[in-house]
């Protein structure tokens, strides 16, 4: 009994002080954000107050700085995560359910295809694609979706399939005889059941696509378009000195509605909304 | 109006590497892949209820989802109504099935199930509510509609895939063992309630279970199968009474029918007798009919006699020794658990025929004996019952 509280202490410590330095960073960026420029480095942890205090002089800053509307990198943004989430969400739940309901050679050899690009690190690629992606014309915000169609189809598949494994088939079975062709019983029947595993993987993807800076800035044609994360890190460049006061705004203000997402989205995460469905 | 047709069904799965390294089943192995079914022929009349029964892994489901359609038939072909059936689509076949696990949407509430086959088939909403509501009475779950399944009983759970099942009003009904994830009393009482739903629905009735009392209980016709084989089709009555070999004639009939070795022999008017333990016993005249009509050689056999035809009364000459076991007194009767000619087996006594009697203790030795009428007289390698087919005739 009491080794075991006692490890349980230990625990809930060594859990809280994981918890402090993975929540620090960003009360470091919410302190600075609102904190006046000059302060920012010599008084990084320190509560803005009296003279440090900066208002929202940062966010009016930062948004307005430069030459490209801030408005524009976040419409596109916005556009880039939520069409390439809607596009992965999609297509590889579709093409999960087939790859476990189908057991046969093509099926298990995109499987593993698939697993395999999970494995295969970005910068290995991104020159070649890059320059692919320049030449199919994917380099706009309405097109670079299907770049990260491609690069996120290999977790989501894997995901997805696990979960679709779980289903009994008897369901699908039920729904064919009930008269539900291939599509309806997908839209009507799996996709519904497969709410869980959306969910999980539509935040992973979300959350990715928000805050990728490498693909957009190496596939999107510069000029024309920016994301939040490159319209960031442009904050910087023409004085050679960087307003780090802007920049944590826009960093504050580029993480807050993943956050406000996530929140939304947790109480969504039931596991085992099958339950029921068969004799538990 | 359906009646459906099997005919020379054959179901064979191919060959996996599993089969052929080493031989994990009982079921017939070819060239072409296991065979899990074999030579299926029965023609159901409308509105019959057939049973198929047997042991695990016989090829019951297999059947049964060969009708539904999501099994490919082999070879061979199905017919409803005199429609070939064979590349039909399960949903074009009129057929509804009830599954073991009951396989309901999840996501959706019990009465959102039920309308969902209506809803695919376009039927118009007042026509969907009356059809939901009169089956969800019938089945007494009308207070459940708005639940989601995972809210409910096992019982509750299976009276919705039923209902889902029923409310198009399908031709054929199919049920893959419906009840066997239900307790002993739910399913008493289920059972009761499918026979009750039958009288209200005019569909005929194909149903999958293991239990040989569902199949007794339920079944206009019985098939019993094993291995992919069909060992039998008949009425209750006729499987009890005739069973065609010892493979039927064990798995129908609760305690099982007591098998003893024993020799068919011949008087010299032509009489059939079987002896067992000394005991020679003239079979009655149907039996003897039956025999000398498949010109029966004498032999030895295997004599089975089932635990309630087996009598305590003295009648000389004719008494089988043994010794007793267990004595199990179940209320109107009492199980003797008895050895004799070195076999186990059962007896069952009306409790009113021991009164006055002596108890039954373990190890006091018991005399017993049938009468001819009772006795079913197998072949000793094959196991088939004499009376209806005889390969050991010699010419
Ligand atoms: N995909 C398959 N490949 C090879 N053999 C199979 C396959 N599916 C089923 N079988 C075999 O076919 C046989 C019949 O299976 P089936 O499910 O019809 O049995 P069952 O009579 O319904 O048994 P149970 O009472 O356990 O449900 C089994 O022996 C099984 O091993
Ligand atoms: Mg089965």
């Amino acid at each position: 009994m009491k080794s075991s509280q006692r490890s349980k202490t230990t625990l809930s410590v060594v859990l809280g002080i994981i918890c402090i330095i993975y929540v620090l960073p960003m009360v470091v960026v919410v302190l600075n954000s609102f904190k006046l420029n000059t302060y920012v480095k010599t008084d990084t942890f320190a509560i803005p107050t009296g003279e440090m205090w900066a208002g929202f002089s940062n966010f009016t800053k930062g948004m307005t700085f430069g030459n490209y509307p801030f408005a524009a990198s976040a419409g596109y943004s916005v556009l880039i995560t939520v069409v390439s989430t809607a596009l992965i969400l999609l297509f590889t739940s579709m093409a999960a359910w087939f790859i476990a309901r189908v057991d046969d050679k093509v099926s298990r050899i995109v499987y593993y295809l698939c697993v395999f690009s999970m494995v295969v690190p970005f910068q290995m690629v991104m020159f070649t694609l890059s320059k692919t992606a320049d030449t199919l014309k994917l380099n706009t915000p309405w097109t670079i979706p299907v770049v990260y169609l491609g690069f996120g189809a290999g977790l989501a598949i894997f995901m997805f399939v696990g979960f679709v494994k779980s289903i009994p088939l008897e369901i699908e079975e039920a729904a064919a005889i009930d008269g539900a062709g291939p599509v309806k019983t997908f839209f009507l029947v799996v996709l519904p059941m497969l709410k869980p595993t959306l969910i999980s993987v539509g935040i992973l993807e979300i959350m990715w696509v928000w805050n990728d800076y490498l693909l957009p800035y190496l596939v999107l044609d510069r000029t024309k378009y920016m994301t939040i994360p490159i319209h960031i890190q442009f904050l910087k460049g023409s004085y050679g000195t960087v307003d780090l006061g802007a920049t944590m705004a826009l960093i504050l203000l580029s993480i807050i509605p993943v956050i406000v997402f996530y929140l939304l989205c947790q109480k969504h995460i039931i596991k085992g909304v099958a339950a029921g469905a068969v004799k538990g | 109006m359906a009646t459906v047709s099997l005919r020379h069904i054959v179901k064979i799965y191919p060959n996996s590497g599993e089969t052929k390294k080493h031989k994990i089943t009982n079921l017939k192995v070819t060239e072409e892949g296991v065979l899990a079914v074999q030579d299926f022929n029965l023609e159901i009349a409308d509105q019959e209820f057939i049973v198929l029964v047997g042991p695990s892994g016989c090829g019951k489901s297999t059947t049964l989802r060969m009708v539904a359609g999501l099994e490919e038939i082999s070879k061979g072909e199905l017919y409803i109504d005199d429609k070939l059936m064979n590349d039909v689509a399960p949903k074009d076949r009129d057929i509804a099935m009830v599954f073991q696990n009951y396989a309901l949407y999840p996501h959706m509430t019990v009465r959102q199930n039920m309308e969902f086959p209506l809803k695919l088939r376009k039927v118009p909403k007042d026509e969907i509510d009356r059809a939901v509501d009169q089956a969800a009475e019938v089945l007494g779950i009308t207070q459940y509609l708005d639940r989601k399944p995972k809210a409910l009983s096992g019982g509750q759970r299976q009276r919705v895939a039923i209902g889902r099942a029923i409310v198009r009003e399908p031709k054929v009904l199919l049920m893959d063992e419906p009840l066997s994830n239900l307790d002993a009393k739910l399913r008493n009482q289920m059972r009761a309630e499918i026979i009750k739903l039958r009288q209200r629905i005019h569909a005929t009735f194909i149903y999958v279970t293991h239990d040989q009392t569902e199949a007794m209980t339920l079944g206009d016709r019985i098939v019993i199968m094993k291995d992919g084989v069909i060992q039998q089709i008949g009425t209750p009555q006729e499987v009890y009474d005739s069973p065609v070999n010892m493979f039927v004639a064990g798995f129908i009939g609760v305690p099982q029918m007591n098998f003893y070795d024993g020799n068919l022999i011949k008087s010299a008017s032509g009489k059939y007798s079987v002896v067992v333990d000394g005991a020679e016993i003239e079979l009655s005249a149907e039996k003897q009919k039956n025999l000398t009509d498949h010109k029966v050689p004498e032999q030895a056999v295997t004599v089975g006699v089932r635990p309630e035809h087996i009598t305590l009364k003295e009648v000389p000459g004719k008494m089988i020794k043994g010794t007793v076991d267990v004595s199990e007194l179940m209320g109107s009767s009492v199980h003797l658990h008895i050895n004799a000619c070195g076999k186990d087996g059962v007896i069952i006594v009306p409790t009113l025929d021991l009164k006055g009697n002596k108890t039954f203790t373990m190890g006091s030795p018991i005399e017993f004996t049938f009468g001819g009428d009772v006795a079913h007289v197998f072949a000793k390698e094959s196991g088939k019952n004499l009376e209806f087919s005889n390969d050991t005739v010699q010419e």
